[in-house]
């Protein structure tokens, strides 16, 4: 079985900590890497100046009707990382974000519980058609992961995906609504150890 | 700067030859990402467009249609129907069940031409870009006086097919055989519908591989070795 996750609206200290991870490098070598100021870059937004803003620049992120942010934590109460939801409401999709920033949760299947969760959300109470990840060719254990979970290939783009002034190919998996059903309970039969 | 279409029905491994090919020449791969592209331009979600090209047209889809047209047709005239005087089964309109009330797909309904547009745009921007694979979607029709275009169609026996989706889906053998034979319908409607072609005619493929007879590798390797005239 997977290991158990929760997913709950992200606090100010788990903005702090996910800030933290980020400015490790193994966490940010497969994730965005770093920017031309050699910060550390992430999805949507900027953990460090969400915290030096006020109130305004929270709700811009985490209380957009166009985005679902949460927190990950682990069935023992620690927080592990964090996963996004972009909506396109005229197209009923979603693209999702998932990182464990947790680096001792790695390999452990912490990603694929919570991108479980992401799922369940987007194609339950959000009632999406299509969720869809772009994976760099640098994360191969993402890619393992979201084929694992019957995401289809529906591209891969020659050098479509920035890094650290250098420029990887990327790949565009998607799942529909009526895909999920049968490869979820597929998933859930399989005992992962 | 070439572009090669493959096209198949399921189960012949266009996917799996198609990234091989993409790998070994070190171009792009686009498969369904033809339609989330289309679906962009349009403005819906990309169910409504994939129900264009994998809607079956059941026999119940075409009695629904029968029923649904009678009905119309007794309240625009008032009366209570009379189905003989009318057209006959065979002469019903092409749109489904669905399509009459508006109800094809998730989001809706796209007519045809809006669909064969935004296809038409995103293939041929595709095409203009260079160096990729497209899987199916009607691309060798839309490409099909391209220059530097390789049009490769697959064909393999059914028991293949229905193997393969098995193994790749898990289904059951009875299952994976009405899959394999309903979405081979749909592909041949699709393509007849938007132009009048069967998509398994040799005349729009510059070579056609019989998947019941060689291995997905040889197949690549044919393709890789056939598309470079093109470069």
């Amino acid at each position: 079985m997977f290991p158990e996750v929760t997913l709950v609206p992200p606090t100010r200290e788990d903005v702090h900590r996910l800030s933290g991870w980020l400015k490790d490098s193994d966490v940010s070598d497969v994730w965005f890497g770093v920017g031309k100021n050699g910060k550390p870059l992430h999805a949507t937004y900027n953990p460090d100046d969400v915290l030096a803003g006020g109130p305004e620049d929270w709700n811009q992120v985490f209380n957009d009707d166009n985005k679902s942010i949460f927190s990950v934590y682990d069935g023992h109460g620690q927080h592990i990382g964090e996963g996004q939801l972009l909506i396109e409401w005229p197209l009923l999709e979603a693209q999702a974000h998932l990182l464990i920033g947790c680096k001792d949760m790695w390999h452990n299947h912490y990603g694929t519980s919570a991108l479980i969760g992401l799922l369940d959300h987007a194609f339950g109470p959000l009632g999406l058609h299509r969720v869809w990840v772009a994976v760099p060719e640098y994360n191969e254990p993402g890619m393992t992961m979201v084929k694992h979970l019957g995401f289809v290939l529906e591209g891969r783009l020659r050098k479509t995906h920035p890094k650290n002034d250098e420029w990887y190919d990327s790949s565009i998996l998607g799942l529909l609504a009526e895909e999920y059903p049968r490869r979820r309970a597929r998933l859930t039969e399989t005992t992962v150890g | 700067m070439p572009v090669i279409t493959i096209n198949g029905p399921i189960g012949c491994g266009s996917v799996t030859i198609g990234q091989m090919v993409a790998e070994q020449m070190g171009l792009s791969f686009v498969d369904r990402l033809v339609f989330t592209e289309a679906s962009r331009i349009i403005g819906t979600p990309v169910g409504t467009l994939i129900a264009k090209e994998q809607r079956v047209d059941r026999f119940r889809d075409r009695l629904g249609r029968f029923v649904q047209t009678m009905l119309e047709r007794s309240a625009m005239s008032g009366v209570s129907g009379e189905p003989y005087f009318g057209r006959g089964i065979e002469n019903l309109p092409p749109e489904t069940y669905m399509d009459l009330t508006g109800e094809s797909g998730v989001g809706g309904k796209v007519d045809d031409k809006t669909f064969i547009d935004a296809m038409t745009q995103v293939v041929t921007d595709i095409h203009k870009k260079g160096d990729a694979v497209i899987i199916g979607r009607g691309a060798n029709q839309i490409l099909a006086d391209a220059s530097q275009t390789l049009h490769v169609g697959l064909l393999a026996p059914l028991e293949v097919r229905v193997e393969t989706l098995m193994s790749r889906e898990h289904f059951e053998r009875d299952e994976a055989e009405i899959h394999v034979i309903e979405l081979e319908r749909a592909r041949e409607d699709f393509v007849k519908k938007f132009w009048k072609v069967h998509p398994n005619d040799p005349q729009h493929y510059h070579m056609i591989l019989n998947m019941g007879k060689m291995s997905p590798k040889t197949a690549a390797e044919v393709i890789v070795h056939a598309a470079g005239d093109l470069l």
